[in-house]
């Protein structure tokens, strides 16, 4: 499948255009701005759920840390709209590059970790507290631990891939 | 400052071997991921101590939330171990570049910030009888950080179009933003 005629249909947008084009700093280098500040709470956010199932800051109630899910899904959210503005700036760089795809695919995993992790830990009343500050806290079996490693690795591997895009892109626009 | 900027740029000249080893194919795209790694494990960290302070997540007890922090001191040291190695390699790219100034600026602001908060705040936010409402003056220094540390991510991830070009003419502004 040529996917090359709707890629330049998408560089031909106004929208498109606006993202690459604009001298203004709140077009490009502002949505690039806001991808990283998004990630800084959503990726820094999730690792400290798995540094906290992993045994850091063991003292902090493990299901009290649903509080700050509304801030990592916001990051997340951040993200995906300034990921999809800056896709529809340079549609041909990311989707000709596999690493795009790769970094797509363990930002999925990630967060498919994450809603399975807080199945486990934010349920409500899960029992059998380890910890006496929290009754309600989970007990964090090796599966959860599992979870919370992988979550940790997948993260790890997502922001690479994102930062290889800027060296690994075959075709920067289809007049490249 | 022009003249200090200069001999800094000289100085370090970026013809070390660390320099060298920065301009082969891996090096530098794997110390940027690093370095994007370490921002989240800071913002993770002292982030999420900061929001506490703010008032998310008030029934876990200050104390307990800040075992974070070392995590975030971590990020912390690997951002500047890996910030280093970008200006030992391209020292004329950070030295007369506005927003590496501006990045400076913020990650000061952050640092004395937490500083002020350690000084001030420390014994009252984890004494024994400490309120799991932070005090006024926490929540303060707490925005404030958040604050700093978005600015010194604004300022990092806007080098590259600040990036300075050959001085043409006069360089009015206090500190050198142009390439001499």
């Amino acid at each position: 499948m040529n996917i090359d005629p709707f890629l330049a249909w998408v560089e031909s947008t106004a929208l498109s255009q606006w993202v690459v084009g604009s001298p203004s700093m709140f077009a490009f280098p502002g949505i690039l701005t806001l991808h990283a500040i998004g990630m800084g709470f959503a990726v820094g956010i999730s690792a400290a759920i798995d540094l906290r199932i992993l045994g850091v800051a063991p003292k902090v109630p493990l299901r009290e840390l649903r509080r700050f899910l509304p801030i990592l899904w916001a990051g997340f959210w951040l993200n995906a709209v300034s990921g999809v503005l800056l896709l529809i700036g340079y549609p041909t760089k990311a989707l000709t590059n596999p690493v795009f795809y790769l970094k797509l695919t363990l930002i999925a995993v990630a967060m498919v970790l994450l809603v399975r992790i807080s199945r486990q830990v934010f349920a409500t009343g899960s029992g059998g507290s380890l910890n006496p500050l929290d009754p309600l806290d989970p007990p964090i079996s090796s599966r959860l631990r599992n979870l919370a490693t992988a979550s940790l690795i997948c993260w790890a591997g997502a922001i690479t891939a994102g930062r290889l895009l800027a060296y690994t892109y075959h075709r920067l626009t289809q007049l490249h | 400052m022009h003249d200090f900027q200069i001999w800094l740029v000289t100085t370090i000249g970026g013809r070390s071997a660390i320099a060298d080893v920065m301009r082969t194919a891996w090096a530098w795209p794997l110390a940027e991921s690093l370095h994007f790694l370490g921002l989240c494990l800071l913002i993770g960290a002292v982030g999420s101590f900061d929001l506490r302070l703010l008032g998310v997540g008030k029934r876990i007890p200050i104390a307990a939330m800040h075992r974070f922090i070392p995590w975030g001191l971590l990020g912390f040291a690997i951002n500047i171990a890996t910030g280093t190695l970008f200006i030992l390699t391209e020292p004329d790219q950070y030295i007369y570049n506005p927003s590496f100034h501006f990045k400076l600026l913020f990650m000061t602001i952050g640092g004395l910030n937490a500083a002020t908060f350690y000084l001030t705040s420390y014994r009252r936010v984890f004494g024994p009888d400490a309120p799991l409402d932070a005090p006024r003056r926490a929540k303060v220094i707490a925005a404030i950080s958040l604050c700093a540390w978005i600015g010194v991510i604004t300022g990092g991830r806007l080098l590259t179009f600040y990036r300075p070009s050959a001085c043409e003419g006069q360089q009015t502004s206090l500190l050198l933003t142009c390439a001499p």
